[in-house]
């Protein structure tokens, strides 16, 4: 069967089709589809982030806080003042970030809300899906991460809200690009994939991707794991200081996963230079994994933030680094949960995917039809990645995030903050739900 | 000649050395055992199914409702056939030839499209004959992966993340660890194949002794060397049917490793060879002498005078199969001291002991009585009993043993189907495609052995670990999620520690 772009009909059909359903699930005209949801992104949480996406406003009866996982986030909550003591809902409850906090005369960057985007390739995902996310980062002031499979020319529209990942493949990293970025990301491992490098399937690696990636069309792409020519901190500092000699107002992040020494790395990059440190946790998503990497290497990233919070704070360099979260970050209740373990903030990749309808088919690797995601998410397929729009993406998605504020501002109020900066290592304003009491 | 001209076996009488001849015959030479050298891999192919698992949804269509839709849309973009027949699923389920009024649930992978974007009409479900599969511990996820990992060969790739609950029991209360930048070895994606998964069987010497002329003069290893961390255990229950001891017998023999069979079976089929390890009850012991060709012959439980009996009948190493019963570490200590040299521990198929213990405790405990003792290279330890997934295997190795013991996945391989509760090994019941072809069946296997070890491999390149032999006990390449979870929430109200 010969693939084509689609009609201006037939997407509006199909869009029109896709997003009335979304909204009649997600609004309950119909039953919960039986199928829907896993124990991490449960079908309540799942139409409940449709919900979002939608009005901008959080759901009443449905669950959109946790999962049903049965540990970490899902097992704890908050220790909330009595309602007396609860503070205005109000725009003032400041939820703003500062990502550089060495005061070394590089970019000064505040985002307003403690999460940003984080990577996904282009080939992983389409363009229309990475201009959706960067136009809403740019309305949010924050950002998005490239991933690695280089700038799409689209990209330099926003590049102000793009950061720029270096890979252990190297892919589509330019000198212009790093000097396009307000943020550049060395990544060294994915909690999805720890120590396995990347890999994107032949079927994935079209025209468009392969030029991108300077490859050939159609032959599978190997990130490799470690970057070869790293292999002790001082090559980590030497890698920084390539970035910091091509660009040097950047701010540098360090994406790495969750090893048993992740708090000795993140002190070893502190030192090298960095200025985030970024977590990646086991339970993290990705374009293509092997199942066996997904649970079993590397520890899930609510049992790394307090360890590597901790180590930092011992170190006495706490506050000059940023700590990021991410990989299993799905909701605001998540991400305030992640700041009260002591991280500053979050990365979000399948909250927005399934804000524009992922419904975590687990499909996104090309599936049997070797065409990538159905709903037109994680795919370059010509026809499949019509379906999402741009303009209808960026507007799910700034939905979405005005809920999640929302409701991250709700959380604070009930816990008598007016700053979710004071959050920050607060466990003493969680609870643990235990497993014997079911609680 | 020159002096070392004779080891690189250059002779004289082909006229005058030259150093550059040498140079040129001992690069030629180099070459031909370089080429001699064969690197171990599996070889794997896709294989049809003889018995497939249940699809895995149930789709519904209301044809009415289609008929509906069609009608619609028929009126609202008249003539243009392409915007009509345009349908959501990618996948094929409603490209039969009547389309959605016959749809092929066999081809529906879950992405729930159609439900969505019908959902007056479509229905997805999970199909209620695959979530019946297997039992509590052994479960339907297992067999599906099992399934496909037999079918194909390959690493099981998908996209998103993990979908699961956080940790769990047993084995799933164990991650592995990775090294993120400071690595013992350069590894990774492409090194892979330089990875070793071969593993001794027998008995090291802890260290060597030399008499006062500097020759040896203490024990010397005795041992031989299997390609993978794992064989195939005596078949459970009532699983052990001819054809099943045959291809055991030939894929052992093909990726070089054993298969543990009932004694009286090898015998009767004619399977002794090197591959096979006939198993014997202690009153048979001085039958280990009819299997001349074995290099490991297993007594099952321990009996002091039925392994000497079994020791002197023939040359091969006895083996003792133990089961984690009560005071099982007597009988592990008594059977090490009286000269066994392997141990093969044995839980139920959930993976417990009779104290209720997991196997990943036992087999620490088994290697820790080693360890302080000062033998541990003395004897190998074989270890079975819920071991039902990829993941399991280097989990067990890093638990203390040597190489895992399969049993239930060999019968999920072949597309058996088990009926009850597979945790007893001697209850076990199931039943095996009607006409199982040999050679099918011994690839749907080999594909097994070469998706786990590709996944073994995964995981110790993520360690960048080069060899499996260095996995053995290494506990501090692990993580306990319960341990994790008691540091990182210590303090927070309501926490009871042990993950409770």
């Amino acid at each position: 069967m010969t693939i084509v772009k689609p009609s201006e009909t037939l997407i509006h059909k199909t869009t029109h089709l896709m997003q009335d359903g979304m909204n009649a699930r997600a609004f309950g005209e119909y039953r919960i589809p039986e199928a829907l949801g896993d124990a991490r992104w449960t079908d309540e949480l799942i139409l409940s982030t449709w919900y979002m996406a939608e009005t901008g406003e959080v759901p009443d009866g449905m669950n959109f806080k946790t999962g049903k996982s049965d540990g970490g986030f899902d097992r704890l909550d908050f220790q909330f003042l009595p309602e007396g003591e609860w503070l205005e809902h109000s725009g003032d409850i400041d939820t703003s970030l500062h990502l550089n906090r060495r005061g070394d005369g590089k970019n000064e960057i505040k985002i307003d809300i403690p999460w940003y985007g984080g990577g996904m390739s282009y080939g992983s995902v389409s363009v229309n899906v990475m201009m959706s996310r960067a136009r809403n980062a740019r309305n949010w002031n924050s950002y998005i991460s490239t991933g690695e499979g280089g700038y799409p020319p689209e990209l330099f529209e926003v590049k102000e809200n793009v950061i720029t990942q270096v890979a252990t493949g190297y892919f589509g990293v330019e000198e212009k690009t790093i000097k396009a970025a307000p943020i550049v990301e060395l990544k060294y491992a994915q909690g999805a994939k720890p120590g396995l490098g990347g890999h994107l399937l032949a079927v994935k690696a079209g025209e468009e991707v392969a030029k991108l990636r300077g490859s050939v069309p159609f032959v599978s792409l190997f990130s490799p794991f470690p970057f070869h020519s790293t292999y002790s901190v001082e090559d980590h500092s030497k890698h920084l200081d390539w970035i910091e000699t091509i660009n040097p107002k950047a701010i540098l992040s360090v994406k790495v996963s969750t090893p048993h020494d992740v708090d000795m790395v993140a002190v070893g990059s502190y030192y090298a230079g960095a200025h985030i440190i970024h977590l990646d946790g086991g339970y993290g998503g990705t374009g293509a994994a092997p199942e066996i990497a997904k649970k079993n290497i590397a520890m899930p990233i609510e049992l790394a933030i307090p360890k590597v919070h901790k180590f930092l704070q011992k170190e006495g360099v706490r506050d000059e680094v940023t700590l990021i979260a991410s990989g299993g970050v799905r909701t605001a209740d998540d991400i305030a949960k992640a700041i009260a373990l002591g991280a500053d903030g979050c990365v979000l990749g399948t909250t927005d995917l399934v804000g524009m309808g992922c419904t975590r088919c687990a499909n996104c690797e090309g599936g049997p039809s070797g065409r990538g995601c159905p709903w037109g998410l994680t795919t370059t397929d010509i026809e499949l990645q019509e379906w999402v729009q741009q303009d209808w993406g960026e507007k799910r998605l700034d939905n979405l995030y005005t809920a999640m504020q929302w409701r991250l501002r709700d959380i604070l109020r009930k816990l008598g903050l007016n700053n979710v900066q004071e959050l920050r290592g607060r466990t003493d304003l969680l609870r643990y739900i235990g497993k014997e009491t079911g609680e | 000649m020159l002096e070392s001209a004779a080891h690189v076996g250059l002779e004289s009488q082909d006229g005058p050395l030259t150093l550059d001849r040498f140079g040129a015959e001992s690069a030629r030479i180099g070459r031909e055992i370089a080429d001699r050298y064969h690197r171990y891999q599996i070889e794997t192919e896709e294989v049809d199914d003889a018995n497939p698992l249940p699809h895995r949804f149930l789709v519904k269509v209301g044809k009415v409702g289609l008929a509906k839709f069609i009608a619609k849309e028929m009126l609202m973009y008249f003539g243009q056939f392409d915007i009509i027949f345009s349908r959501p699923c990618t996948y094929g389920v409603f490209s039969g030839p009547v389309g959605g009024f016959a749809p092929r649930p066999k081809l529906c992978v879950g992405c729930l499209r159609c439900t969505v974007q019908h959902p007056d009409f479509v229905t997805v479900e999970h199909n209620p004959d695959l979530m019946a599969l297997g039992d509590s511990y052994t479960t339907h996820g297992h067999i599906a992966a099992i399934d496909e990992e037999a079918k194909k060969g390959i690493v099981p790739v998908r996209g998103q993340g993990y979908r699961g609950r956080f940790g769990g029991p047993g084995f799933d209360g164990m991650l592995t660890d990775m090294s993120e930048i400071v690595r013992p070895s350069r590894d990774g994606i492409h090194g892979r194949e330089l990875i070793g998964t071969a593993v001794d069987v027998g008995s090291k010497p802890m260290h060597l002794s030399f008499d006062a002329d500097g020759k040896l003069s203490g024990s010397t290893p005795e041992m031989f060397t299997i390609q993978v961390p794992f064989l195939f255990d005596l078949p459970p229950g009532d699983l052990g049917s001819n054809d099943f001891a045959r291809v055991v017998d030939s894929t052992s023999r093909r990726i070089d490793t054993l298969s543990c069979l009932d004694a009286h079976t090898v015998a009767r089929l004619g399977l002794d060879a090197p591959n096979i390890v006939p198993v014997l009850d202690n009153a048979e012991a001085t039958h280990t002498s009819e299997f001349p060709a074995a290099r490991l012959i297993e007594l099952d439980g321990w009996n002091a005078d039925a392994f000497e009996a079994a020791r002197e009948a023939t040359d091969a190493m006895i083996g003792v199969r133990l089961h984690f019963e009560e005071g099982w570490q007597e009988s592990f200590i008594a059977a090490v001291d009286a000269g066994a040299k392997v141990i093969h521990l044995l839980a139920d198929l959930h993976g417990r002991g009779a104290d209720g213990s997991f196997v990943s405790d036992l087999f620490k405990e088994a290697h820790m009585i080693l360890i302080e003792q000062g033998r541990r290279e003395t004897v190998t330890l074989f270890g079975g009993g819920g071991i039902v997934g990829a993941d399991h295997v280097p989990k067990a190795i890093i638990s203390g043993l040597d190489a895992a013991a399969l049993d239930l996945p060999v019968l999920f391989a072949f597309q058996g189907r088990s009926h009850g509760s597979l945790r007893k090994r001697d209850k076990v019941s199931g039943t095996l495609p009607r006409r199982m072809d040999h050679d099918w069946a011994e690839q749907r296997l080999a594909n097994l052995c070469g998706s786990w070890r590709d996944q073994l491999l995964e995981i110790l390149g993520a360690m960048g670990i080069r060899d499996v032999r260095r996995l053995r006990g290494e506990f501090g390449r692990s993580m306990i999620v319960r341990h994790l979870e008691d540091e990182a929430f210590e303090g927070i109200a309501g926490y009871a520690g042990g993950g409770a």
